[in-house]
């Protein structure tokens, strides 16, 4: 590992911006590889990838360490043992061959549920926003949020499930047993409930299906139900004397979401502070600790779910784009690496974790904008807390394991 | 637009924009086949879809999903943070910001001389943030510790007018050992500190307190009519503001221009630093033409004789107004009201038992300053006009005289009517009607109207010379008076019957003599007799001599003096009443004379007696000097205290005898001249 990381900062840094184009030019996909790439795609490390991971926990970093200043609940050193965990985590499943987990769909499936049922387990459930998606571990006394690994979990289950079908899903019953089996995971998430992550699996489990080769039809199909099922449910939690699937403030989210005037219970004046703290950074921001809506109290949750309205607020456009170009290298090489892995249990993996982050990035940055409604879904990389941050380095290591273990060409 | 059909046609783009992103996908990374990944054979190429086919556009179809959310949230940020990025950061600034008002102390209130009448003393006064109405605890033991019913802190401190961050002001003038005991216990006291603010203070105690008029909180209807003011003073709740007097007069002159304190602020209110500020103005002084030992003299006087009738039996004198004139420019030398209040009650929030005993009528309504809101019927003070109408309005000419027999039946006999003297004055001319005040002369002119094409004469000459208006003193609440007629008396009774109500020869008959329905104030007489001895030139009575400007060194704007109004009589007419006014002083009665003779200077005057419904008459007494060269015009009335010569004409010499420093030394009771 250590050969190969010198060999690559080497090569970065003789050649300057004309050699950073040939690094990233594994993009493009297809392309005949050049010598300098070939170089690169060598050894274990899918360096393009984890650099605008390492880029971005280190972005996040600073975030974090800003708000630590003026926030007591940021504790900067916490924040730092999550990335150790992470680190960890990402370093554990990068050495491990996933390829094993292709025929373990039932393992995967009961330690998915496993985790999901983690919180309701008496003696370990641990409150927090009113969810009970935490768990407090015995003797270290840290919380944990299970979901978050689920997630990953999920990834591999919807994967291994869906590698079966080599790229074609010929039956109506396969196709129906893939989303069956994905309603698992989600309807157990939702019962904590998190509708945030619940999303997150939804959108992350879609993508594999259609990846793995379901139908259009089917999936127009699917997805119109869905749509009118979520009309449904919306519309009945706001009649009376019908069945309330949503909660109250779930309600109150997608009200406020549609007119922010409206303010039920406060979440028109989060979005309404986001907002604000967005739109003041301007182009080059505050600077760094200067973020007055995020210091003052008046941007709620600054350093997890409105994180990224503190790092706009501190470092506007230019910031926002940086944070914008990182995720898009991140995600973009990922789905390149999918392209260029021939087996479908990797593929499906990578397109797995392209969308999570894809879709976390619309929600958390669409929620601080005003573009989607209000959940509590963190940044990745950015987010303060320990169980996401341990979930998307972990996720990277996920990325890096597909990787390590491509069949080596001769 | 109800929420449901806005999330039910959001999703409704959402499924249509996603499967034409499908469509869109397919049919660029598959050679235009339809479908991507199913079993239908190809059109193209006669081949089987690949499976790795079919995952390339798949994969780009999620390479175009994530970059169009990227493109989006960028779109977005571009819009938020580099086009509106100004409202947003004026937003978030004013999020932060707030601004505390500084109060500025009050202009003082000063004498012709310079003597300070009000002025600003420092008073420890109790503050508290909005915070303690929340905490039981602190609110109990504050109130307990002021001596205040508990909700009554909380009420003063839950204002909602003022900002947030201002500390609201709870009690006022506390003791040192209030201010101790908070000083002492930080903790139970965390929301509530001690401030030394100004409060306002009178050096000369009570004096001239109905001109000054007194200070209150700031109420409700004059906060919501601050936008139609013309000043551009911004109240808050628990400002000080001027309620009565010169004290709500020149409010504007007096409230100074407040400081403003701009703070940062966290989401909670909490202070975190201090930004600019910009200092507190404070209000400019007024100068009053108001001379405090004249004041002193006649306030004295009016409070003396007053008692001394009381105590001679007449048991309703209570109350009283005595002014002094200078006729050559129209400045109040003094205003008295009887009974008088002390203004400091006033400071800090009147208690609920002192407003009711200063505004009940057991206690004669001391805030009423009788002086120019007390209505009373001219009496016999209003014979000189009577007589100009008359020589005006051809009812008599300088040689008429008449015969008084001391009762007058001159509408018959059922309709006789007695002059004040009954034992008759004889055959008598204009001059000596006046001098004696003889009834049956102006029974005799109120006939003639009665009988002339004319009958609103009287009431013409009456309002020209400016009866039935206000005169626009510069004080609040001056009353206009009333001249009867015969539109007014249909009007106004409308519960008699006809004949009642019609106006007949009787109320001319007691409108020629001043008595009946006419009101008057004390302070439109004092400018009819001004009018009198100045030639008719009467100017606008005025209480303001200057405004002193708490800027520039004190730069002092005087008052511009102004004519009121001028009105023209004949030299020959105008001689009759001067005569007349003369003779009162110096023939009428050797009682009356001896007050006068033993001043330097020559006096004019006239003395009324109204009768109303009380036992003893209303005693009036307006007199101007020296006569033959006018400078002072002073007015008296006493309410209830018998002819005008038994009080109000003392009260009048004594205020002579304090301009010229020439006090009455003269013992002689009134004989009970009208």
């Amino acid at each position: 590992m250590a050969k190969h990381s010198t060999s690559a900062q080497a090569k970065v840094g003789e050649g300057g911006l004309g050699s950073f184009s040939a690094f990233y030019s594994h993009i493009a996909g297809q392309r005949a590889p050049r010598a300098s790439s070939r170089n690169l795609s060598r050894g274990p490390i899918w360096w393009p990838q984890l650099l605008p991971a390492i880029l971005l926990v280190i972005y996040g970093t600073v975030v974090i360490y800003s708000a630590s200043l003026t926030i007591p609940e940021a504790s900067f050193p916490r924040h730092l043992m999550g990335v150790a965990m992470g680190a960890v985590g990402g370093f554990l499943i990068w050495r491990y061959d996933y390829r094993a987990l292709a025929n373990m769909s039932k393992v995967l499936l009961v330690v998915d549920c496993v985790l999901m049922l983690l919180p309701s387990v008496p003696g370990l459930s641990h409150n927090a926003l009113g969810m009970t998606g935490w768990i407090k571990i015995p003797i270290i006394g840290m919380t944990f949020q299970p979901s978050e690994i689920a997630k990953l979990v999920t990834i591999y289950l919807m994967a291994s499930l869906g590698a079966e079908y080599n790229g074609k899903i010929e039956s109506l019953a396969d196709y129906a047993k893939l989303c069956g089996m994905l309603l698992v995971p989600f309807v157990l998430i939702m019962t904590q409930p998190d509708l945030g992550t619940g999303l997150i699996i939804l959108v992350t489990g879609a993508a594999i299906i259609i990846c793995s080769g379901a139908k259009r039809l089917w999936v127009i199909i699917t997805i119109s139900f869905i749509v009118v099922g979520a009309a449904l449910i919306v519309t009945t939690s706001m009649t009376e004397g019908m069945p309330h699937l949503l909660k109250q403030y779930q309600l109150n989210r997608l009200i406020v979401f549609m007119d922010p005037s409206v303010d039920p219970t406060g979440d028109g004046y989060n979005l309404q502070q986001a907002k604000i703290a967005v739109g003041s950074g301007g182009l080059i921001g505050k600077g760094f600790g200067n973020a007055t809506q995020a210091a003052s109290g008046f941007l709620p949750e600054a350093h997890t779910d409105f994180v990224f309205a503190l790092l706009a607020e501190e470092f506007g456009f230019l910031g926002s784009v940086v944070l914008l170009g990182l995720f898009g290298v991140l995600i973009f090489t990922t789905v390149a690496l999918a392209q260029r892995i021939e087996a479908p249990f990797g593929k499906l993996v990578l397109v797995g974790v392209a969308t999570m982050w894809s879709f976390q990035l619309l929600q958390n940055v669409g929620m601080c904008i005003g573009i989607m409604p209000i959940t509590g879904i963190p940044l990745p990389f950015v987010s303060f807390g320990s169980s996401s941050m341990l979930a998307q380095m972990t996720a990277v290591g996920m990325v890096q394991s597909v990787w390590n273990h491509r069949p080596k060409a001769g | 637009m109800s929420p449901i059909v806005a999330i039910i046609i959001v999703l409704a783009v959402l499924l249509a924009a996603l499967v034409i992103a499908f469509l869109l996908v397919g049919r660029g990374e598959s050679r235009f086949k339809f479908d991507i990944g199913g079993s239908a054979p190809t059109a193209a190429g006669g081949s089987d879809m690949s499976t790795e086919g079919g995952f390339k556009s798949r994969l780009l179809g999620l390479d175009v999903f994530a970059g169009s959310i990227i493109v989006v949230l960028l779109a977005r940020l571009w819009s938020m943070q580099l086009i509106s990025s100004n409202d947003y950061s004026n937003q978030a600034e004013s999020n932060r910001t707030r601004k505390i008002s500084v109060g500025a102390p009050r202009g003082r209130i000063l004498d012709r001389n310079g003597k300070e009448l009000v002025n600003n003393r420092p008073s420890l006064t109790v503050v508290a943030k909005p915070d303690v109405a929340e905490d039981a605890v602190e609110l109990k033991v504050l109130a307990n510790l002021i001596g205040m019913p508990e909700m009554a802190v909380k009420r003063k401190v839950s204002s909602s007018t003022e900002s947030a961050q201002s500390m609201r002001t709870v009690a006022v003038d506390v003791s040192r050992r209030v201010v101790a005991y908070i000083g002492e216990h930080p903790y139970v006291f965390s929301d509530v500190s001690v401030e030394e603010r100004t409060q306002r203070n009178y050096p000369q105690g009570n004096l001239a307190s109905h001109v000054l008029g007194y200070v209150g909180t700031v109420n409700s209807d004059q906060l919501e009519n601050e936008d139609e003011a013309e000043d551009k003073i911004t109240y808050e709740s628990g400002d000080i503001v001027g309620q009565a007097g010169i004290e709500m007069q020149y409010e504007s002159v007096l409230q100074g221009v407040k400081g403003e304190q701009t703070v940062y602020v966290d989401a909670d209110g909490n202070v975190l630093s201090y930004s600019s500020s910009v200092e507190a103005q404070s209000g400019s002084d007024i100068v009053l033409t108001i001379d405090s030992a004249i004041q002193k003299a006649a306030e004295d006087s009016l409070n003396g004789h007053i008692q001394r009738l009381r105590d001679s039996g007449k048991g309703e004198c209570y109350g009283g107004a005595a002014i002094a004139m200078d006729v050559t420019n129209g400045e109040i030398i003094a205003m008295a009201s009887a009974p008088t209040y002390s203004p400091s009650v006033f400071v800090g929030g009147v208690s609920y038992d002192d407003w009711q005993n200063l505004s009940s009528e057991g206690s004669w309504n001391p805030l009423i300053n009788r002086a120019v809101s007390g209505q009373y019927p001219s009496a016999s003070t209003i014979k000189p006009l009577s007589t100009f109408a008359a020589l005006n309005y051809g009812i008599a000419n300088v040689d008429s005289a008449y015969d008084c027999a001391g009762y007058w039946t001159g509408f018959g006999e059922g309709f006789g009517q007695y002059c004040w003297d009954h034992n008759g004055h004889g055959h008598i001319d204009l001059e000596n009607g006046i001098t004696f005040s003889c009834d049956v002369v102006f029974y005799e002119i109120g006939k003639g109207f009665y009988y002339s094409s004319r009958q609103d004469g009287l009431q013409d000459t009456y309002r020209k010379w400016g009866l039935g208006s206000s005169e626009g003193i510069d004080l609040p609440s001056e009353a206009s008076g009333r001249v009867p007629d015969a539109k007014w008396k249909w009007n106004y009774f409308t519960s008699s019957d006809d004949q009642a109500r019609s106006w007949q020869g009787g109320d001319l008959t007691n409108l020629a003599i001043g008595q009946g329905d006419l009101l008057v104030t004390p302070l439109q007489m004092l400018c009819v007799y001004s009018g009198l001895a100045n030639n008719g030139e009467v100017w606008r009575p005025h209480l303001l001599k200057g405004v002193k400007s708490s800027l520039g060194g004190g730069a002092v704007v005087e008052y511009k003096n102004s004519v009121l109004r001028s009105v023209k009589e004949k030299d020959e007419y105008v001689d009759i009443v001067h005569k007349g006014l003369s003779g009162v002083i110096y023939r009428e009665s050797a009682e009356q004379a001896s007050h006068f003779t033993n001043l330097s200077v020559q006096v004019a005057g006239k003395t009324g007696s109204a009768e109303t419904s009380h036992d003893d008459p209303t005693g009036w007494f307006i007199a101007y000097a020296p006569a033959d060269n006018p400078k002072y015009v002073v007015a008296s009335v006493v309410e209830n205290g018998g002819f005008g010569s038994e009080g109000a004409m003392l009260v009048v010499r004594d205020i002579l005898g304090a301009i010229y420093n020439e006090p009455d030394d003269s013992t002689a009771t009134a004989s009970g001249s009208q």
